[in-house]
């Protein structure tokens, strides 16, 4: 802020007024964002470099001590290996499946097709319902009522979905796309109505219709909010829960990596416990960040051109 | 329903460039089955919050032959236990929902009124500093950070936030994030016109940005704050962690569903307390489905 007083020396009184107005509102955001994001973080890198000796009750640095326990659960405990696979296959799933079908639907809600209003209401719906009580009866639903409908209309008795090993997983990744279809839909609609009417026009009168246009005009002009969103998402690849919390607690048999640091943390008995943790997150932080960067650029490079 | 449909007959006239093909059909269709999948569960689990633990047993996907109200019995006796220097202390439903309900409302408030006034201040004042702020939100928002929670732990815990509804309240004061944005265009887009006759009359700072500047953006003010209220009404992961004694609903269903130690973890029991958590946001979305749906795009593409 001192540059800003020299070079304004002789200041008028209403200067000096939106300048002491402007330095009393911006005190507080500030100082929140010192604290809860300069400290926070430092705090947590620094975290990354120590460990609690309980004993004597205080902190000692040992370096990159850490990082290769961190690096070694990484690679050998089974848990966390698998963790590793079910996160980058939860991200490949929910995001090939996802994706493509949000994009195609919101198209629907974008041409004004039948009944449009009444879905872009609906297609709201699951984003303001809590993941707990969505996850609560979606779980009950698929481990009682489905087994019960399954047995009435075939005669065939079957175990829950979750409960059955071998279809848990895809009913979880299931749910999540069910849980985030609505909303992409509405969000790829909104960046739709965006585009231009007379570049459609214009398409039109060069014969483009149906799904020419969507191939030629709507894709490409929507591919910049898809660039958006996946970043977002591969940004988000580590955080990701999988609302795998909501289902079953602290006591999940599948794992993703956002799922076991939040359950770590909020299960950790001391503050002895927390290094470890922070020097994942690290580790994590510095993967995630070119990983977001690399997919920026590659989608930017080899999506398709506006013209 | 009705409405929307009177709607688009009247204007199916001026988009006569959409017809009806086959591929149009089968979205159509899946998307209505899309819909009723949504309906089916949420109407499953308000029968099944109707029935009593024997009935269920026998009748899982069947209309309720006798009608228990679960409701009062939830309400008056689910209780979440936290501990205390005192011993074990049972937080009951009343509670709960006040608790939900100052917390959801209070971060709501600062999550919305931090980005407002920042934004604001970047956009009317000249400083380089403003110019700062704006690329900081920027980099912040494109900067994932993995693993930070121990840290926010420890330091809530050190300056005295820790376990405190109003410290949550001043932990969500932050102007990250994209409706900083939102607000910066928001306040941009206003004309110096409108100030500048204020300011003829000798009006100061503080009654431009009160009585001028925030009603203008009123509108918007109030959209981003409902989608943080209703945000925060859902969240229980935030609440588990930073307020062991003060437990939100959302945390009690979440511990319903997680706990078999009560007599209430029945599943028509636990149907009732989706079903009791869920009304106060279909209320909100009823009456205001209009603004939030219209005003979506607000929270994805502007940025």
């Amino acid at each position: 802020m001192q540059f800003v007083v020299k070079k304004r020396k002789k200041m008028t009184v209403a200067k000096k007024r939106d300048l002491l107005f402007y330095i009393a509102l911006m005190a507080f955001p500030v100082i929140q964002f010192v604290v809860f994001y300069i400290v926070v973080n430092i705090n947590s890198i620094t975290l990354a470099f120590k460990e609690y000796d309980i004993a004597a009750g205080k902190t000692l640095f040992v370096g990159f001590e850490n990082f290769k326990q961190a690096f070694n659960m990484i690679t050998q405990d089974s848990d966390l290996v698998a963790a590793t696979g079910t996160t980058f296959a939860a991200f490949a799933l929910t995001f090939f499946i996802g994706t493509p079908l949000a994009i195609l639907f919101s198209y629907y809600i974008y041409k004004k097709l039948p009944a449009h209003k009444f879905f872009r209401v609906m297609l709201f719906l699951p984003s303001i319902i809590s993941a707990v009580v969505m996850v609560t009866i979606f779980q009950f639903f698929v481990e009682g009522a489905v087994p019960e409908i399954v047995n009435k209309l075939f005669g065939k008795e079957i175990v829950g979905l979750i409960e059955n090993p071998n279809t848990r997983f895809a009913t979880i990744i299931f749910y999540n796309i069910w849980i985030s279809f609505g909303v992409s839909c509405l969000m790829y609609s909104d960046a739709m109505n965006g585009i231009p009417p007379d570049m459609i026009e214009a398409a039109r009168m060069d014969g483009a219709t149906g799904l020419k246009e969507f191939w030629h005009i709507t894709l490409p002009m929507v591919y910049p909010t898809i660039i958006t969103f996946t970043v977002v998402s591969v940004a988000g690849i580590f955080v990701n829960q999988l609302n795998l919390y909501s289902f079953f607690g602290n006591a999940s048999a599948v794992k993703t990596w956002g799922y076991w640091l939040y359950t770590q943390t909020q299960q950790a008995t001391s503050e002895a416990d927390y290094p470890i943790l922070s020097a994942m997150g690290l580790l994590f932080t510095v993967i995630t960040v070119p990983l977001t960067l690399i997919v920026k650029k590659l989608l930017e490079k080899f999506g398709p051109k506006q013209d | 329903m009705a409405e929307a449909i009177i709607k688009k007959k009247s204007k199916k006239h001026d988009t006569t460039r959409t017809r009806l093909s086959p591929l149009t059909v089968i979205l159509l269709v899946v998307l209505s089955i899309y819909v009723l999948s949504m309906f089916v569960l949420l109407f499953w689990a308000l029968i099944t919050s109707f029935k009593s633990q024997q009935e269920f047993r026998i009748n899982i996907i069947g209309l309720p032959e006798k009608f228990v109200w679960n409701y009062s019995f939830v309400f008056s006796k689910f209780v979440y236990p936290i501990s205390t220097e005192s011993g074990t202390v049972n937080v009951g439903m009343p509670m709960m929902f006040l608790n939900s309900f100052l917390y959801a409302i209070g971060c709501a408030f600062a999550a919305t009124i931090t980005p407002c006034i920042t934004a604001y201040l970047c956009a009317k004042f000249d400083y380089k500093f403003s110019k700062f702020m704006v690329v900081l939100v920027i980099v912040v928002m494109a900067l994932p950070i993995v693993g930070n929670l121990p840290s926010e732990i420890m330091v809530a815990k050190a300056v005295g936030l820790f376990d405190h509804i109003w410290g949550l309240w001043l932990m969500r004061a932050n102007f990250l994030g994209m409706y900083f944005l939102v607000f910066l265009n928001a306040f941009k887009a206003i004309p110096k016109d409108f100030t500048e006759a204020a300011k003829i009359d000798g009006a100061g700072n503080f009654t431009i940005l009160f009585r001028i500047m925030l009603p203008l953006v009123r509108n918007t003010f109030f959209v981003v704050m409902l989608i943080h209220f209703i945000g925060f009404w859902n969240d229980y992961q935030v609440p588990l962690i930073y307020l062991p004694s003060h437990p939100t609903v959302a945390l009690g269903v979440f511990n319903m569903a997680t706990t078999k130690e009560n007599g209430l973890s029945t599943i028509p029991m636990r149907m009732t307390g989706s079903m009791l958590m869920l009304i106060p946001i279909l209320i909100i979305f009823i009456i205001f489905q209009k603004k939030l749906v219209g005003n979506l795009s607000v929270g994805g593409v502007k940025g």
